[in-house]
């Protein structure tokens, strides 16, 4: 083998002072990119776009992106990744962790505490305007707040509800009007549409944020609560039990599966839409999936079924913008927020109403917004959420993980695992107990 | 200036050629390894050192560090999730170690004669392997789903209705083992056709003169001679089974941990705790505490084995 620059042939030592020069090029060139990420614009990390599965949803977020580029000179880029990667994986944290967090990102309220006793929630509160503030109802707002400041402004508000099949319901011989309005009949109906190869009624069966999500609202309705004003926890209530053993019972009177199709309890085109159960748990978002998806699928809507003697309440999740007050830019960062969620500007209102109605299928967190799309979210599906199911909706808890884990365990333990409810929530109940007596952070709410 | 540089040169060229040779072989030896013993060391030495000592700390994920010396270790005996998790590895292990042991053994058996037939079945065997351990999961998920599933119908079909392979806790972990021995047992196939190859023809016509049928030649020839093979699969696979990523990626994909926590392996309550809760520092501590096990079970492997070597050796 030959040196082709000096015709001679590669010796040991050439070819080790060769590799030396190359590396020390290499070193060289990190000062140069480090200098490039310097300059570089505010990383706006996120799960939508571009190139994201929703295209909807991926071209409103470069659309917002590039309306702000073009007339600023903060300049905003995105760093889509993937949603297995994102808070439900490892990339969003280790960023963190490692101290390259992104200047802008997406956290839904399950998640805000973890953040926000981190230190790198941004306070927003100094760019919005009065106005724009008192546009965003208490119950939207609230779980985004510590005292008094907002850190995290919702692009949208997701309730939950139920989904049935037509098709299974007329295959039933039952019609629209029977669907359930108690915890009883959801049992008895769900249990009168299970087939053999169909199951009657879904819930989430996957540990994780999105089944404690789903269930909080059926602890809600019979009056249980978390905590007390104390700051104990009042987790082991009778309520709590009766909400454990409705989803227990689902499971042990086989109208519930064990398992979901697809991604989980959240994908309804795998479940509902391919009839693998007759009535599914789901959120506002189902809409624009089943649109998208499976456009001939013949569905409807209910809200939840309370229990005797108990009131309406459905749970409403949604993901916020943040900015990182670690990050290049945070007061820029705060600006682009507010500027694309959160302004009076007629704009700004829009670009929700186009999320919520032409990009997703959800509700506005603004009155403002909620006005200016009154026809779109007065049509169909969407208009049923609007009337029926919305103005029950509370906002999803926000929780510090250890507290998560254990909820998670009571419901996982008493839905699949065969362990009594009581128990179970008597258990939860100690772990959330100990982990407060020693907890300093935000309060959960 | 010149002349003395080339007077250094020439000087400096005259020492190394009186450098004996086996110094000159030492040292270029010591330099053609040096790129790669900085690579281990960068990225598995060193981050092996940081996660130790990451483990004295309480870390918020935020850049916020405490010192908190044993306390991560003090707090594992206080947590009931990792004496579960713990008990889910150890479970795991002993039934996908065997099974995998057995499995590559017999498909190695089946297919060692080389004929076209056996190539195929051979690819067939180790076409698993190929596909991507995602897909793995999936595919193992659909066929495991209530009602609709392959595995249900067919318990079905022996009068076990109502069977939910991932759904029911005292069942989901042996449905995991299952999708991890069938995808990893091509691979082990291989490395026991390449042990069965090894062992010498003469030795089964000779015990074949002296009337040795085919059970007897397979307990006192190949099953004493495969005791290299069978040590390396051995070593290997319960290293996969207590900390390897394709148990950690089939739990990921097929069960979350769930239910129940009936399949949270130590590693995925590793990640959990690191990157679901941001604790750092309790991961750190725990993935130490298995890198301990491991190298104690592997320890036991080599005392056993008196360090691997066997009587014929």
């Amino acid at each position: 083998m030959t040196n082709e620059l000096t015709g001679r042939p590669w010796s040991r030592r050439s070819f080790l002072k060769a590799g030396a020069g190359l590396g020390a090029v290499g070193l060289a060139g990190l000062p140069l990119a480090a200098a490039r990420a310097e300059s570089a614009a505010m990383n706006f990390m996120q799960f939508i776009g571009p190139g994201g599965p929703a295209k909807t949803q991926s071209d409103w977020i470069v659309q917002l992106v590039d309306a702000w580029n073009s007339a600023h000179d903060e300049k905003v880029s995105l760093e889509y990744v993937p949603d297995s990667e994102y808070i439900g994986g490892t990339k969003l944290s280790s960023s963190f962790a490692s101290g390259a967090g992104p200047d802008v990102f997406l956290i839904s309220p399950g998640d805000f505490l973890r953040y926000y006793n981190g230190g790198v929630l941004a306070d927003l509160s100094p760019f919005i305007e009065p106005a724009a503030r008192a546009d965003f109802p208490e119950t939207v707002i609230a779980n985004r707040m510590v005292d008094g400041k907002i850190f995290g402004v919702p692009m949208e508000v997701e309730p939950m509800a139920f989904y049935y099949s037509v098709k299974a319901f007329e295959d039933a011989g039952l019609s629209e009007k029977d669907v359930p309005k108690t915890w009883d009949e959801l049992l008895e109906i769900g249990k009168k549409l299970t087939t053999s190869d169909r199951y009657g009624v879904l819930f989430e069966t996957a540990p994780g944020y999105y089944q404690n999500f789903t269930w909080y609202p059926f602890m809600w309705q019979g009056g249980g609560e978390f905590q007390d004003a104390s700051g104990k926890s009042t987790f082991d209530s009778p309520a709590t039990v009766s909400a454990l053993k409705l989803w227990q019972d689902a499971v042990a009177s086989g109208a519930a599966p064990r398992q979901a199709l697809g991604g989980g309890g959240s994908d309804i085109v795998a479940n509902l839409g391919s009839g693998y159960c007759a009535i599914q748990n789901m959120g506002i978002w189902g809409i624009s999936d089943m649109a998208n998806n499976a456009p001939d699928f013949k569905y409807g809507v209910f809200r939840l079924p309370v229990p005797t003697g108990g009131k309406y309440v459905t749970v409403g999740g949604g993901w916020a913008f943040v900015a990182n007050a670690r990050g290049r830019n945070p007061e820029a960062a705060g600006r682009f927020i507010a500027w694309a969620l959160a302004s009076m500007s007629p704009d700004s209102i829009q670009r929700v109403v186009d999320w919520c109605t032409v990009a997703k299928s959800d509700m506005p967190p603004r009155d403002s917004a909620l006005k200016a799309g009154a026809a779109a979210f007065d049509k169909g599906e969407l208009g049923v959420f609007t009337r029926e199911i919305h103005p029950g909706t509370r906002a999803e808890p926000r929780l510090p993980p250890e507290v998560y884990k254990s909820i998670s365990d009571a419901i996982q333990g008493a839905m699949l695992g065969g362990v009594d409810a009581a128990e179970a929530a008597r258990i939860a109940s100690q772990q959330i107990d100990g982990f407060l007596a020693t907890y300093k952070g935000a309060p959960l709410l | 200036m010149t002349a003395a540089v080339a007077k250094r040169e020439v000087a400096r060229r005259r020492r190394a050629a009186h450098l004996p040779n086996e110094r000159r072989e030492a040292i270029a030896g010591l330099l053609f390894i040096l790129p790669d013993t900085l690579g281990l060391f960068v990225f598995l030495g060193l981050p092996m050192i940081l996660a130790i000592a990451l483990s004295a700390f309480d870390v918020d994920g935020f850049g916020g560090y405490r010192f908190v010396g044993l306390g991560n270790y003090v707090r594992m005996t206080a947590d009931p999730l990792f004496w579960s998790s713990l008990r889910v590895t150890l479970v795991f292990a002993a039934m996908a170690v065997p099974l995998l042991y057995v499995t590559g053994l017999s498909l190695a058996l089946l297919v060692q004669r080389s004929s076209r037939f056996n190539t195929a079945m051979r690819f067939l065997f180790f076409a698993p392997q190929v596909v991507s351990l995602v897909v793995v999961g999936l595919v193992w998920q659909l066929m495991s789903v209530e009602k609709l599933g392959v595995l249900p119908r067919f318990a079905a079909s022996l009068g076990f209705g109502g069977v939910s392979f991932l759904g029911d806790p005292s069942i989901a972990l042996f449905t995991i083992v299952l999708a991890f021995v069938w995808f990893l047992m091509g691979f082990y196939m291989l490395i026991f056709i390449g042990g069965l190859q090894d062992i010498p023809r003469e030795y089964y016509e000779a015990a074949r003169m002296d009337g040795a049928g085919r059970r007897a030649s397979f307990w006192h020839i190949t099953l004493p001679l495969l005791k290299p093979t069978s040590f390396f699969v051995l070593i290997v696979s319960t290293v996969t089974a207590v900390a390897g990523q394709q148990a950690f990626d089939l739990v990921y994909v097929m069960t979350k941990g769930g239910p129940a926590n009936s399949t949270l392996l130590l590693i995925s309550y590793i990640y959990q705790q690191a990157f679901r809760y941001g604790a750092f520092g309790y991961a750190a501590a725990m993935a130490t505490l298995l890198v301990v096990i491991l190298m104690a079970i592997t320890l036991i492997f080599f005392a056993a084995t008196r360090g691997g070597r066997f009587q014929y050796d």
